[in-house]
């Protein structure tokens, strides 16, 4: 053999051990180095997880009757077993699903690199879908149906604006922010509340998903289940609201509104709210818009819901401002009596017509009520009386008792969202609003009778009242009286919380229960519904004049028994007119059915 | 025919390192195969491979009885019965994952590519032989270049990029130990560059290019070629230092590598044993290859020792590929890892080129007395 031949063979041989160097360290840092990397990835590769959802809570009224619960419903999701998707079968699914073909195909276009994992087209199918999906069944390749919880409330469009509704839109910072303290981490997607209880509520009722860990082949199959940490149901909640009396609540507005528009054709008639509290702990025995909406078709019809000109989805309850008229006469009253420049017994003298500053003003259609005490002037609303005495007492004291009562900040309700401040007429709000315009005397005259820049809500105004029935407490209102975990456990009870006391006299409190007192009493204006009435009452009806050519907003506040209040109530119909023909009579039929159980005839419609 | 000398110099250590790939790669095979879905029988690959071992093994004795220098007179019907059935291969071959490249004769399918292996090795020897390490001329290297075009052309045509590129390190090699001048290597290395843009563009297929396009970057396309590279490396990866133990391969279990018991067959060795395993078989590889070149400097003429020689690169340069394959430093191009792979042809081939070599070393040239 050569030398030449042994030269080059001792060459190759250097460039195998070369090769064989190389290797080992590309071995080494697979192996050694990145192995926990690899060791990863191959885990990835082996493990899906899955959730598995927490059943969310149910929500009951304060009886324990059910208002929202879950069912089962059909979910539709299809699957590329490996072969891709059929063609066929995409026209049949967007056939009998009615979703369109491209919509499929963008879906599936959407999510390759998870093409074996199921692709949900649609949840909560007809029956008739389901019938002629399984009639196919042989030709469908890779559908599936599964079951899936579907949320239903009971009693439909029945506080509707309480409870609140589902669904994926978006969740802002600061909910997200709270939502996380409260132990619920909000993902994009996910289904929350929308609105109401659902809403401010969710991470209790929402409880802990659930995970399973699956071992998966390369297709995405279930091969060995692992670990499971079952889901933790959400708690059920129990609202304070009375179902019988919400719904009662609910018809009296609707039946007023729609009598309003058909017997005494007011056009203009149409939107109404009520607000029941218990003046002894806030907790609300009743809220209720009309018109309303049915919680279990809100999604299909939320186009036109939302396009509504009466503006169904609104809770307006808390949501909107009212002047709210003669039902302020107490906070005047209050101011004036407080500043001791008016007396209970001092007599003002109605002649129909006041003209001061340069303005005339009138009673209700220049009615002269004559020598009028604070009792009269309460019971028979003379608005003369009570532009001296805002007069007198001056805009500040009407302002500074107006926020006494709550009026011009929330009321502290946190179980529903977006409560609204409104607005107390002031010098202050003025200025802020016209750019420094200085208060007129003839303004104190309209605030002093619930008008000028006065934005009070339903829920302020039986809050108001409330305080004037229980000595002058602001208790927090609150809807969720207990939480109970899925063992039963109470993990939340509601604890009556008073935020504040008013700074008022009880003897000037005394004195406004009693003029409000003769409002229900004979030659009072709701007398006419109240004399009927099983229960002793006190009142206050208002009409607030929002344009010449619509009629005024009807309002009431009251509360009963008068001598021991149970309820404090406040009713407001949009245009409805004067108190007495709108707001009163719905009040009247509340109290009858609160304190009887029952509607028989305190009103004639 | 047999007498003390031959079988004193039967090199017992070649066998041996044979005998323990046969074994690992049985195992492993097993191990890969067992829980695969729709087999007849769990041990239905492991018996076909240790059937097809035993055959090869007792062809590889065969081979030792008869004189390596025999071989020389007969490379002329080899090579032509080779090409024939190359030729054949293209007329009525089965086709498979694209390519034309096995006649079905009974329980069997005849892979003439894999024998043309062993043909051309022995081929090689003797065109180069003759020329005694004389290579003045650049014409002089011809008869070698076409004589190793031919079948090529024919695998090419299949196609078969991998057996193919087999070839051409079989040649590269034989000719520089044959003594060729450096510098015709070189310019048949620089024309071999020089044209392959016309291998790009005109003759590769469109799965030859997106192989090489995978290989350079795999995570480009992690649902086909690439996606096999990157299965591969996890694998070998998560194995650790000294892997997940025999028949623990999850992504052999779960199916997440494909061709793990062919071409891939590495990865699961690599998985499951470890870098300890991985290592011990490349040191084992390095072993086999480094004591055939050994047995080639024994030989008694240059016919012997260059057959030798075009069996150690043909086993070099198989195992640098494919495990280089597995590991992401060469691109995929299906050619098996010798012993380990199943492959009824591949481990039969491999066999006889051992008996070659095996028949070299009985009868070098060492006189001991």
């Amino acid at each position: 053999m050569s030398k030449l031949m042994i030269r080059r063979i001792r060459v190759i041989v250097v460039i195998v051990i070369a090769c064989f160097i190389v290797f080992a360290a590309r071995l080494a840092y697979l192996q050694v180095l990145k192995h926990d990397y690899y060791w990863d990835r191959a885990e990835k590769n082996r493990y899906t997880k899955i959730t598995l959802p927490a059943t969310r809570g149910k929500i009951f009224d304060s009886q324990g009757r059910l208002l929202a619960t879950n069912r089962p419903g059909y979910v539709v999701s299809l699957m590329d077993r490996g072969e891709g998707y059929d063609p066929e079968t995409i026209d049949y699914l967007s056939e009998i699903l009615q979703i369109d073909r491209e919509e499929i195909e963008k879906a599936i276009e959407g999510r390759l690199y998870m093409r074996y994992l199921p692709l949900l087209l649609k949840s909560d199918l007809t029956p008739e879908a389901i019938a002629r999906i399984s009639e196919y069944r042989w030709k469908l390749k890779g559908v599936n149906i599964e079951i899936r919880p579907i949320r239903e409330y009971r009693e439909g469009s029945t506080a509707a604006h309480i409870i609140g509704f589902l669904g994926e839109g978006p969740v802002d910072e600061e909910t997200r922010k709270l939502w996380a303290e409260a132990g619920y981490q909000y993902k994009e997607g996910d289904l929350v509340g929308q609105s109401g209880v659902e809403r401010t509520w969710e991470p209790y009722l929402r409880g802990i998903d659930g995970e399973q860990l699956i071992e998966t082949n390369n297709m995405g199959q279930p091969i060995n289940y692992l670990e499971r940490k079952e889901p933790i149901p959400g708690n059920d909640l129990y609202l304070t609201i009375d179902l019988d009396l919400q719904k009662a609540v609910e018809e009296a507005l609707a039946r007023r509104v729609e009598h309003l528009v058909k017997k005494e054709g007011n056009k203009h008639a149409g939107r109404a709210s009520a607000v029941i509290l218990d003046p002894n702990s806030g907790a609300i025995l009743a809220l209720a818009n009309y018109p309303s909406y049915d919680l279990n078709t809100v999604h299909k019809n939320y186009a036109d819901l939302s396009q509504d000109p009466r503006r169904p989805l609104m809770n307006s309850a808390i949501q909107a401002g009212y002047p709210i008229g003669s039902t302020f006469k107490m906070v005047t009253a209050t101011a004036a009596l407080e500043k001791g420049v008016m007396s209970e017994r001092d007599i003002i003298r109605c002649g129909g017509v006041v003209s001061l500053y340069g303005d005339t003003k009138t009673c209700y259609r220049s009615t002269a009520h004559g020598a009028v005490n604070f009792y009269r002037a309460l019971a028979v609303s003379c608005n003369i009386y009570f532009y001296h005495a805002g007069l007198r007492a001056g805009i500040d004291a009407v302002a500074h008792y107006a926020r006494e009562y709550g009026f011009g900040s929330p009321t502290g309700l946190a179980d529903l969202p977006g409560e609204a401040p409104g607005v107390v007429a002031s010098r202050e709000y003025k200025a802020a609003v016209t750019g420094g315009e200085p208060w007129y005397p003839a303004e104190t005259m309209s605030a002093a009778i619930g008008q000028s820049y006065n934005s009070i809500t339903p829920l302020q105004m039986a809050n108001y009242v409330a305080m004037i029935a229980n000595g002058g407490t602001h208790y927090r209102p609150y809807l969720v009286q207990k939480a109970v975990d899925s063992k039963g456990q109470v993990v939340y009870e509601a604890e009556p919380e008073p935020l504040r006391q008013a700074q008022i006299s009880s003897r000037t409190l005394k004195i406004l229960r009693e003029g409000m007192r003769a409002v229900t009493l004979p030659r009072g204006t709701a007398y006419a519904y109240f004399s009927r009435l099983p229960v002793t009452a006190a009142g206050k009806t208002g009409s607030a004049e929002v344009s010449r050519n619509t009629p005024a907003h009807s309002l009431f506040v009251g509360y009963a028994p008068y001598e021991n209040p149970q309820i404090a109530i406040a009713v407001i119909i949009e245009h409805g007119g004067i108190g007495a023909t709108g707001a009163v009579p719905v009040a009247a039929e509340i109290l009858e059915y609160y304190f009887t159980g029952q509607i028989k005839g305190v009103t004639d419609n | 025919m047999l007498n003390r000398r031959l079988i004193r110099n039967f090199d017992f250590y070649l066998l041996l390192i044979v005998i323990v790939l046969c074994a690992v790669g049985t195992f492993t095979l097993y191990s890969a195969t067992r829980n695969m879905e729709g087999l007849p029988d769990p041990l239905y690959f492991v018996k076909r491979q240790l059937l097809f071992m035993g055959v090869g093994a007792a062809i590889m004795l065969l081979v030792c009885f008869i004189d390596y220098v025999n071989f020389k007179n007969w490379t002329g019907y080899l090579y032509g019965a080779n090409l024939v059935l190359l030729g054949l291969v293209l007329v009525i071959g089965e086709v498979e994952k694209g390519a034309m490249r096995r006649i079905p004769i009974g329980f069997f399918d005849l892979q003439p590519s894999e024998i043309a292996k062993v043909i051309i090795i022995i081929t090689l020897a003797r065109l180069l032989a003759e020329k005694e390490g004389q290579f003045p001329y650049f014409r002089d290297l011809f008869p070698s270049l076409a004589a190793t075009a031919l079948p090529m052309a024919l695998i090419f045509l299949q196609p078969d990029l991998g057996t193919s590129l087999v070839f051409l390190a079989i040649l590269l090699g034989m000719l520089y130990v044959a003594g060729a001048q450096g510098r015709h290597l070189g310019l048949l290395i620089g024309s071999g560059v020089a044209v392959s843009p016309i291998f790009w563009f005109y003759l590769l297929e469109e799965y030859q290019k997106n192989r090489l396009i995978a290989f350079i970057n795999p995570e480009l396309d992690p649902t086909d070629k690439g996606w096999q590279l990157l299965q591969s490396i996890i694998g070998i990866g998560s194995g650790g230092l000294l892997g997940k133990g025999p028949f623990n391969s999850t992504q052999v279990r779960l199916g997440f590598l494909p061709d793990h018991y062919t071409d891939m067959i590495f990865a699961v060795f690599g998985e499951e044993m470890g870098y300890v395993g991985a290592v011990s078989l490349l040191l084992l590889y390095t072993l086999l290859i480094y004591r055939i070149f050994w047995i080639s400097t024994q030989a008694k003429d240059q016919f012997g020792a260059l057959l030798c020689c075009g069996v150690a690169v043909m086993f070099f340069f198989q195992v640098m590929v494919n495990i280089g394959m597995t590991i992401s430093l060469m691109p995929v191009t299906g050619i098996p890892l010798p012993f380990m792979s199943y492959g009824n042809n591949a481990l039969l081939v491999n066999l006889t080129s051992i008996g070659l070599v095996l028949n070299v070393a009985m009868r070098r040239h060492k006189i001991q007395f």
